[in-house]
């Protein structure tokens, strides 16, 4: 069909102010920012985040012996944040991971409760301890075996003391390893 | 050619082996003849004041751990007894015999769960009983999860099955003859011939008698600590004949306890006060670094000359694990430091 004369001229017009217009400008070049911004990465800021997490320094007087020295790079190492009411065997070193065990073991239901602070994001944390039973103790390197103690508490307050072996509710009671779950922000 | 001299030389040599083994045979041959042996088994020497058990939990292979009887004097081992998962030891007073609580599965790491009393005679290490409980506790071993009484009529058996409870064997029948529920409260603190006191979560003793009609009768002590600033360490010293005992906190402070079926505690003293420095700070203020308490076995009573020896650290509050790198010495009664010791590298257990 053949459109008329006076309509291609209105829908010319139309399009020609439409664009030009500072709600589509404004959209134009928002939409070329959002698409750009993927050709420069924020790999400098990801960098220097990545730099902090390993040592933010803490001032005196204002933490723990264990939050000073605290890192949150590798969590195979007793120092990690996560780490800082621990006593046990890391299951990192054993296979599993922060928050996970290692094949052929198990998660206990139920753990202690340790509060620690993330040097990346000063915020504190519940971390949830739970061992991984049914296999005998893991035999990692020494620096793998942690006993860290912030907050920590005789086992007449079991809830918070990390001399219990947590494997209750397990197929077996045989400890393997510990690991740190967040829960949640304390 | 070759072959001519190598066989010559081998020869000589020959030659010089059958001498030399004649002439040795020739000395030997005065010697008397050495007599034929039959295998026997040592039986240990009464136990002086300075013959101990060693525990050894095995930590990394904890169904392999043992108990060695070890003359501290000379620093020999005259024997072990095996003491799998996590044990526990006592020794009666007269060291004639010793008890081990541990934990084995019928399959290694699997299977029917046995936890164990095992009654061996100190003199020659046979096992002369290995009662079934119905369960142990499982649990960083401390010293205070199996105690005996004054005579060792009964062992106390601290249990978590999850809940808080003591199982009482009476040791000359072999059997448990009481299950005793201790809601929010842990361990024994034995004093007397039927009884035993247990710290509690809300800072406070539990008190338990045992009847003789086989019923557990229960008080509690007024709060003493607050355990949220400064919780008292489990491994904290008693003696059962006369229930003198002496409560360690996590700062420092000395609670000193008279255990009985309504104990009481008297005002606490600081370590750190009986050493001219001021009281270390509590949770409330946890961030201060000074000399601190810590450690596993972390305080010992020595009952006659009543001193107390103290694993010390610098730190800051939540450093109640850390090693010890100093052993302060106090009196008791005057509650002054009367001498440290340091310690070449740091230790975890004192006793």
């Amino acid at each position: 069909m053949r459109v008329p004369l006076f309509d291609r001229v209105t829908e010319t017009f139309t399009r020609h102010l439409a664009s030009h217009s500072p709600r589509r400008q404004f959209l134009g070049w928002f939409s070329t920012f959002v698409a750009g911004s993927g050709a420069f990465p924020l790999l400098p800021v990801q960098r220097a985040q990545a730099e902090s997490r390993a040592s933010v320094p803490v001032p005196p007087n204002t933490a723990s012996d264990f939050d000073r020295l605290a890192q949150s790079v590798d969590p195979t190492k007793c120092n990690y944040w996560r780490h800082c009411a621990i006593d046990g065997v890391l299951c990192g070193c054993c296979g599993g991971g922060v928050h996970t065990c290692p094949p052929g073991t198990q998660p206990s239901p139920v753990s202690w409760i340790g509060t620690c602070r993330n040097p990346s994001d000063g915020r504190q944390y519940v971390i949830a301890y739970r061992d991984c039973c049914g296999r005998t103790t893991c035999a990692s390197t020494p620096d793998c075996h942690c006993n860290t103690a912030d907050r920590e508490m005789p086992i007449y307050r079991p809830q918070t003391s990390n001399d219990i072996i947590w494997c209750f509710g397990t197929t077996s009671t045989t400890y393997h390893c510990s690991t740190a779950a967040i829960v949640g922000q304390a | 050619m070759f072959f001519h001299n190598s066989c010559r030389s081998f020869a000589l040599s020959l030659l010089g082996g059958v001498a030399i083994v004649t002439l040795g045979g020739n000395a030997l041959a005065a010697e008397p003849v050495l007599q034929t042996e039959q295998s026997d088994v040592v039986t240990l020497k009464p136990y002086t004041p300075h013959t101990i058990l060693v525990m050894d939990s095995a930590g990394t292979h904890a169904k392999d751990g043992r108990v060695y009887v070890v003359d501290a004097d000379r620093g020999a081992l005259l024997g072990m007894v095996q003491a799998a998962y996590n044990p526990n030891v006592a020794m009666v007073p007269d060291a004639s015999r010793f008890y081990v609580g541990e934990t084995t599965w019928a399959h290694g790491n699997r299977g029917a769960r046995y936890d164990l009393l095992a009654e061996y005679d100190a003199r020659t290490l046979k096992l002369t009983s290995d009662e079934e409980l119905p369960a142990r506790a499982l649990i960083t071993p401390k010293r205070n999860s199996l105690t005996l009484n004054v005579g060792a009529s009964y062992a106390y058996v601290y249990q978590m099955s999850p809940n808080n409870g003591v199982e009482v064997v009476d040791t000359h029948a072999h059997k448990v003859i009481q299950s005793v529920d201790l809601p929010g409260c842990a361990l024994t603190y034995p004093w007397g011939t039927n009884g035993f006191s247990s710290l509690c979560a809300d800072g406070t003793l539990a008190n338990v008698s045992l009847g003789e009609d086989g019923k557990a009768s229960m008080t509690h002590s007024a709060v003493f600590f607050a355990p949220d600033k400064d919780a008292v360490f489990e491994n904290s010293p008693s003696v059962t004949k006369t229930g003198e005992a002496y409560f360690l906190s996590y700062t420092g402070n000395i609670y000193p306890a008279h255990l009985g079926a309504n104990s009481t505690v008297e005002a606490p003293w600081s370590l750190q006060v009986g050493a001219g420095m001021k009281p270390a700070s509590d949770a409330s203020a946890p961030f201060e670094t000074t000399w601190r308490p810590g450690g596993i076995q972390l305080i010992a009573l020595h009952q006659s000359d009543h001193e107390l020896y103290v694993l010390m650290h610098r730190g800051t509050f939540w450093t109640h694990k850390e090693d010890g790198t100093e052993v302060w010495v106090y009196d008791a009664q005057t509650h002054k430091s009367c001498a440290v010791f340091h310690s070449k590298r740091p230790v975890t257990w004192w006793g």
